[in-house]
């Protein structure tokens, strides 16, 4: 049943390509903006591209959410769905396909904002350890699953209202604050040759944390929703 | 908690209300198994509000409904195998082939529509030539009729249909009257609203919704 839902969900989004893509530009071009905005030297890039990518990551996330609950509350399908399968499944369904269609992506670009932001400046040539760009894929690969599971809960609690776009990100913006402040904590704790797996370890608690317990609350939200 | 074993559908002591006005208050319903009702009344007066209460989506602020005995949502009841719920909205995606809306659904159900069976039906209803087309792509009209093959390819024991003959030729109509009246034989309960009266169907039971009332005629 579970499959049969995740494989909808993602012929759905295949269909929808330009619709997928466009978060994924969009965090893109928030990070290319940065150098033109401020200053384009290296040392000062590098040290504030930890915050911004994280930053631009929760955004464009905040923008696909839309994506994936709307349009089946507006033609009537989420409560076909709803009414033959369990509301904690079909949540589960909608995150995991919402997180490889617009989160996995964004953890697959990173390496070239990593490039575009200098985060490997002045760093010794050649040596693994030193490259910074294993260490943001990692943060973002473990924070982006907890952006769309805590997102799912916001977006399907606000679907009845009107207006929702930006109820969503009044909602949500707080709780991403602890993701964003451990992810962009990780690269930096890395850049300043400091232990940075506490801070990972607390993204994958967080992660894990989110797994549990978001898909029930989504599911009975959706369920309140088309009531 | 189990009723005496009766099979078709059962509600007891409903109370339903929209937006703070009471449409229905302590009402007992009786569907039974083979049979047809249609629901009928105003706009407005709740019909579609009683036929969600009764598939489940609309919470009911007292009373339960009991299906063939057991309140719907045990799981002993089956009841969410055995619904088949037709709302206004289509719920079939844009982005999708008719074959591709129609064949989730079934599998949403364990069940698999297969393609002679898919052929079938459209061949009924004159669509056979749009199965791979996109659903954005047909009328109106053609759009109602793929949703209609849903009553054909998904087994259930229970439809709930808001409005089915709306937007349907009178073809189509003699069809889904027919439908109807095949599964109301079989043993399943259909329940439905129309605003117009449709010739040729023979209804078992009428139900007439008033505005603020909580009189239900039988």
């Amino acid at each position: 049943m579970f499959f049969t839902l995740l494989k909808r969900e993602l012929m759905l989004a295949r269909r929808n390509w330009v619709a997928i893509l466009i978060p994924l530009f969009f965090f893109v071009m928030v990070v290319v903006l940065f150098p033109f905005a401020i200053s384009p030297e290296a040392e000062f890039l590098q040290k504030i591209a930890p915050g911004v990518i994280w930053v631009a990551a929760l955004l464009a996330t905040l923008l696909s959410l839309d994506l994936f609950y709307r349009s089946d509350y507006s033609d009537g399908a989420l409560e076909q769905l709803l009414l033959m399968a369990s509301p904690t499944q079909v949540a589960l369904a909608k995150i995991v396909a919402h997180w490889l269609m617009t989160g996995l992506p964004l953890v697959l670009v990173s390496p070239l904002l990593a490039g575009l932001m200098q985060l490997n400046y002045g760093l010794p040539q050649g040596i693994l350890e030193a490259n910074q760009t294993p260490i943001l894929m990692l943060s973002l690969l473990l924070g982006t699953p907890t952006l769309c599971l805590l997102g799912a809960i916001g977006i399907s609690l606000s679907l009845a209202a009107s207006r929702n776009g930006i109820l969503v990100a009044v909602m949500i913006l707080p709780l991403y604050v602890p993701i964003l402040i451990f992810g962009s904590a990780t690269i930096t704790a890395s850049l300043e040759n400091n232990g940075y797996n506490a801070q990972l370890a607390i993204l994958g608690a967080l992660l894990l944390f989110a797994l549990a317990l978001t898909p029930f609350a989504t599911g009975r939200a959706l369920k309140i929703a088309v009531s | 908690m189990s009723e005496t074993a009766s099979f078709g559908l059962k509600g007891r002591g409903i109370t339903i209300s929209r937006s703070e006005q009471i449409l229905l208050e302590h009402v007992d319903l009786n569907f039974k198994a083979g049979t047809i009702t249609h629901l009928f009344g105003e706009n407005g007066t709740g019909k579609t509000s009683l036929m969600r209460a009764l598939a489940g989506l609309l919470p009911l602020d007292s009373g339960s409904v009991f299906w063939n005995g057991y309140e719907t949502s045990h799981p002993e009841a089956n009841f969410t195998q055995d619904l088949l719920f037709l709302a206004h909205n289509l719920a079939m995606k844009h982005e999708l082939s008719i074959t591709e809306n129609l064949q989730f659904y079934s599998a949403l159900r364990g069940q698999k529509a297969s393609k002679s069976k898919l052929l079938s039906v459209a061949n009924e209803l004159d669509i056979e030539t749009l199965l791979d087309r996109h659903f954005a792509e047909l009328s109106a009209g053609q759009q109602h009729k793929v949703s209609l093959c849903r009553l054909f390819l998904e087994k259930a024991k229970l439809w709930i249909l808001d409005e089915p003959f709306v937007n349907l030729d009178a073809r189509t109509r003699d069809w889904l009257s027919s439908q109807m009246m095949q599964f109301a034989a079989s043993g399943g309960v259909v329940i439905f609203t129309s605003h117009q009266a449709i010739e040729g169907l023979k209804i078992h039971q009428q139900i007439s919704l008033a505005h603020q009332t909580d009189e239900v005629l039988d």
